[in-house]
């Protein structure tokens, strides 16, 4: 039986320790797109973090403070506008309040338990199929860290291309942008800066501004009807997208109901409204960011098609609805 | 509507309005959906003054007009414009091309690219061809819209900052809040302690 000696114990340190620096890079290195794709989904929901974000949208560049804390489940956040009029937003698990302290308001708004602001991909159980190509391109430093750049590449014109570039130690997005057919941007989110997995202390989470005078206004309540077999369906569905759901929604401060039906292909999504009243005009053609919309009369319906897909979808999608 | 405003917007149709009050104008039709509701009924009543098709209210419109401007009431199809020398009244039918304008600015300054949108064209064809109390409202319909797409299909922080967005806008446009004011709604209680 052989003794180790101390020096035998240093150089056994030593050794995993040189190993450990060695495998670390060997592992990121190993792991596939997909395999980044499931960490990032794990890590938006189970990071804390807090920092400045860059979103670019319609040309127009804001900056935006965030702080984010995980906390039995409930997830806080804290978001600052760091331009215009102080827009900051508190959320406590399904309870968001915008606060808008020009205007001495506050909205009130109820979110999805598990949704988060900063997630622009689908979770892991929701992988988009074989419509995209997921490849990694380039590895870059984003906020001073070091992260793998993923490109999602649409094969056909119907869906935008996404890249991604996550934080090499926790697979965390730190930036995101959506790409256009010409190359370019449409939107873009990305961290100037940022701490990720330290302890978020309550009173980071607190607003700026005490509401005690101001305003409070509740979100409309929704009158929704899910529809479990819609006489509504699209005839020429661009490949990959699929029947998500269908619901009658009566609109905020009307009687009308109108059908919403949701399509998608895992990754984009387009959401396809039907009203009756077909003399209600909507733009024929309209943009906002990277969303577009278009609006066509069939069979006396207004059909409206709006999603944040190239402007071919939704012409398509909208053009195609026929009743069965 | 004051007379300031009243003033302006005659100013503007007859090209007099200065750079600088101009878009101040935009700007101010942009927020206010009052203002817009106004000036649309404003080119319906100068569609009827012009002996054009009878439009639905038109008689109580006009009469409403009448009164904020401090004329007797309009007679049915049988106002002499070119002989009123109310100043406001002279360029109701010019009044398309500030809605048209307006138009424009106004979705210049909600960055929505309409494809479809015409460029300025001249006032006769704009009375003819545009259906302009429309479209604020189908504005308002694709703004809610958009705001349940993102309700349903999104949660980037884009399409959340933008639903917010799109909430304000619509809170901004409405004089009354739409919604009743919930001085009692709880606030977040967020501990002191450390959330860990």
């Amino acid at each position: 039986m052989i003794k180790a000696g101390p020096h035998s114990t240093v150089t056994l340190l030593l050794a995993l320790v040189g190993n450990c620096l060695f495998l670390a890079p060997v592992m990121a290195a190993d792991r596939g797109p997909h395999d980044w794709l499931d960490r990032m989904s794990s890590a938006v929901q189970t990071t804390d973090y807090q920092g400045t974000v860059i979103r670019i949208s319609d040309g127009r560049a804001e900056a935006l403070k965030i702080v984010h804390s995980v906390s039995d489940g409930v997830i806080r956040e804290k978001v600052i506008a760091q331009e215009g009029n102080g827009l900051e937003i508190i959320r406590n698990g399904n309870e968001v309040h915008c606060i808008l302290p020009a205007r001495k308001s506050v909205l009130v708004e109820e979110w999805n338990d598990q949704s988060t602001l900063f997630s622009t991909l689908p979770s892991s159980n929701m992988r988009f199929g074989n419509e995209y190509d997921v490849k990694i391109v380039a590895k870059e430093r984003v906020a001073g860290r070091e992260t793998v750049e993923l490109a999602i590449k649409p094969h056909d014109v119907y869906r935008y291309e996404h890249r991604v570039w996550l934080d090499v130690d926790t697979g965390f997005p730190l930036q995101t942008q959506l790409i256009d057919d010409d190359g370019s941007a449409l939107e873009q989110v990305k961290f100037a800066d940022i701490s990720l997995g330290r302890k978020i202390k309550a009173s980071a989470l607190k607003p700026s501004y005490s509401t005690e005078n101001f305003k409070w206004y509740n979100q409309p309540r929704r009158r929704v009807t899910p529809v479990v077999d819609s006489v509504w369906q699209s005839t020429d569905l661009p490949i990959g997208f699929v029947l998500i759901s269908a619901q009658q929604e009566v609109m905020p401060g009307t009687d009308e109901a109108v059908t919403h039906i949701l399509y998608s292909d895992g990754l984009a999504n387009v959401s396809v409204f039907i009203a009756a009243h077909a003399n209600k005009k909507v733009s024929e053609r309209s943009r906002v960011g990277a969303s577009n919309s278009y609006s066509t009369v069939i069979d006396s319906y207004r059909i409206t098609a709006v999603g944040e897909v190239p402007a071919i979808t939704v012409e398509q999608v909208a053009s195609s609805m026929r009743l069965r | 509507m004051n007379e300031a405003i009243k003033m302006q917007l005659s100013a503007f149709v007859d090209g007099e309005l200065p750079e600088n009050e101009k878009e101040l104008l935009l700007r101010r039709l942009s927020q206010d959906a009052g203002l817009r509701q106004q000036v649309a009924e404003y080119l319906m009543v100068g569609r009827a003054m012009r002996g054009e098709k009878q439009i639905g209210g038109v008689n109580e419109l006009r009469d409403r007009v009448a009164n904020e401007l401090g004329e007797k009431p309009m007679q049915d199809g049988h106002v002499d414009i070119a002989a009123s020398k109310n100043r406001l009244l002279r360029p109701l039918s010019g009044i398309a091309i500030a809605a048209t304008v307006a138009l424009v600015g106004i979705l210049g300054l909600q960055q929505v690219t309409d494809v479809d949108t015409p460029e300025v064209t001249p006032p006769d064809a704009i009375v003819d061809t545009v259906d302009f109390p429309t479209q604020p409202e189908a504005d308002d319909i694709l703004r809610q819209y958009r705001r349940i797409h993102d309700a349903h299909a999104s949660d980037s922080i884009n399409a959340r900052l933008a639903a917010f967005e799109l909430r304000q806008e619509s809170t901004d446009q409405d004089e009354e809040p739409p919604l009743a004011p919930t001085d009692e709604t709880d606030q977040p209680e967020v501990a002191d302690s450390d959330t860990e």
